[in-house]
């Protein structure tokens, strides 16, 4: 088994799909996260390929960067990644359409003031993430056994179980998914599993 | 044979990359170009109401950089192995970043506040990380990842031939870069591809 090390800051944000992963996987690997952020990173920010974080250190001395990009390697390495090139492509597809909604929600998740954050939010509500879900909520359907891919749990599932269980989406789009039962469903599907739930129990609880 | 049908507008935007890539491994596919009159009854068609998408014998797949990794792994141009393929993700995703955090500073009305945007980006990110590039290809010799062309070169490509058009300067720092671009333009089948693209603004 490689030995990882997931570098990220202590919150979930764009690490948290590759911590989900490894949980679900029941990979170990050393969640380096409690460094101090005035203190310690800008000399960890240095050692980083491109300055950013998250970033996978394998084997000591081998670093992958790009948030889905790692997620995408572990999930591959350890049998989430979809049973056949056209799976794995679906997946893809479904994670970079959550990057996405991600990259939307950004400046709703970091906003401070309650009021312009529920403006924020709802705007990106009703321009992208209904109009998203509309469409999930039809391929699920097809797909016809609960996973967004192929026949079973990949890591597709895990993106929209991620996004949809954020703190913002629980403070502020809790109804937004009872138009879409299907991907409800999903989302406590892998909620449920026992990995997930064991890692999510003890998880730190942070804002974004 | 693979039914390969690739639906686009008619311009390059985030579908050009998935062309560039059909054209450099001399895949053949229908490459159908639409206006952005017709769009509006052509969007609820699509997957996710978006393009590009990629039909494969009827089956449908979109995102632009899903396409790109699909088509790219199934005609060698992914990387030869896991770690490879992860690396050439990664380089791939650099350029994604410029596309994504350049966009709404082009999108900027306020020419005074797109002037700072622009000014925070170019120092921020693209240049230090087109520094990081541009090592990387020195260090490995001319490409990004492994012994050949990925997909990774071609969203470079794509990328920075598409910038110096507004900026011609841009890669004045990064002579590896320019002769990576050079390399792909050269490639014969990306030339005759050239010759005979439709001219479009983006």
């Amino acid at each position: 088994m490689p030995n990882y090390k997931l570098i990220y800051f202590d919150v979930r944000g764009r690490g948290e799909l590759c911590r989900l992963i490894l949980h679900c996987a029941g990979v170990p690997f050393e969640d380096f996260r409690d460094f101090d952020y005035y203190k310690d990173w800008p000399a960890i920010q240095s050692k980083m390929p491109f300055g950013q974080i998250p970033v996978l250190e394998v084997d000591g001395d081998k670093q992958l960067a790009q948030s889905i990009t790692i997620a995408r390697y572990l999930a591959r390495q350890h049998g989430l990644a979809g049973q056949n090139d056209w799976e794995q492509s679906q997946a893809d597809m479904y994670v970079d359409c959550i990057y996405d909604l991600h990259n939307a929600t950004v400046e709703a998740t970091w906003e401070t003031d309650p009021e312009k954050q529920k403006e924020l939010f709802d705007k990106v509500k009703q321009e992208t993430i209904l109009p998203h879900l509309e469409k999930v909520e039809q391929h699920l359907i097809k797909n016809g056994n609960g996973h967004l891919v192929g026949q079973g749990l990949t890591w597709a599932d895990i993106a929209y179980y991620a996004y949809f269980t954020t703190p913002i989406m629980t403070l502020l789009g809790s109804e937004v998914l009872t138009k879409a039962p299907h991907l409800k469903k999903l989302i406590e599907t892998v909620g449920n599993n026992h990995n997930i739930s064991k890692y999510v129990e003890t998880r730190p609880v942070t804002s974004g | 044979m693979t039914q390969y049908k690739l639906h686009y507008f008619n311009f390059r935007g985030l579908g050009e990359l998935a062309r560039l890539i059909f054209h450099y491994a001399g895949v053949a596919f229908e490459d159908v170009r639409f206006e952005r009159s017709e769009w509006p009854q052509l969007k609820a068609s699509m997957p996710f109401g978006q393009v590009p998408v990629l039909e494969v014998d009827g089956q449908f797949l979109s995102q632009s950089y899903a396409i790109a990794r699909y088509i790219s792994r199934k005609h060698g141009l992914a990387g030869q192995d896991d770690w490879e393929q992860a690396q050439v993700d990664m380089y791939a995703d650099c350029i994604k970043d410029f596309m994504i955090n350049g966009r709404p500073i082009y999108e900027e009305q306020d020419p005074e506040k797109q002037k700072t945007l622009m000014s925070q980006f170019m120092s921020e990110k693209m240049i230090p990380h087109m520094a990081v590039l541009e090592n990387q290809l020195a260090k490995n010799g001319g490409v990004l990842v492994g012994k050949d062309v990925t997909w990774a070169d071609i969203a470079c490509y794509a990328f920075f031939s598409y910038v110096s058009v507004k900026h011609p300067d841009i890669l004045k720092d990064c002579p590896n870069m320019s002769v990576l671009i050079n390399k792909i333009a050269s490639n014969d089948n990306i030339k005759k591809y050239l010759e005979t693209r439709p001219t479009t603004e983006i």
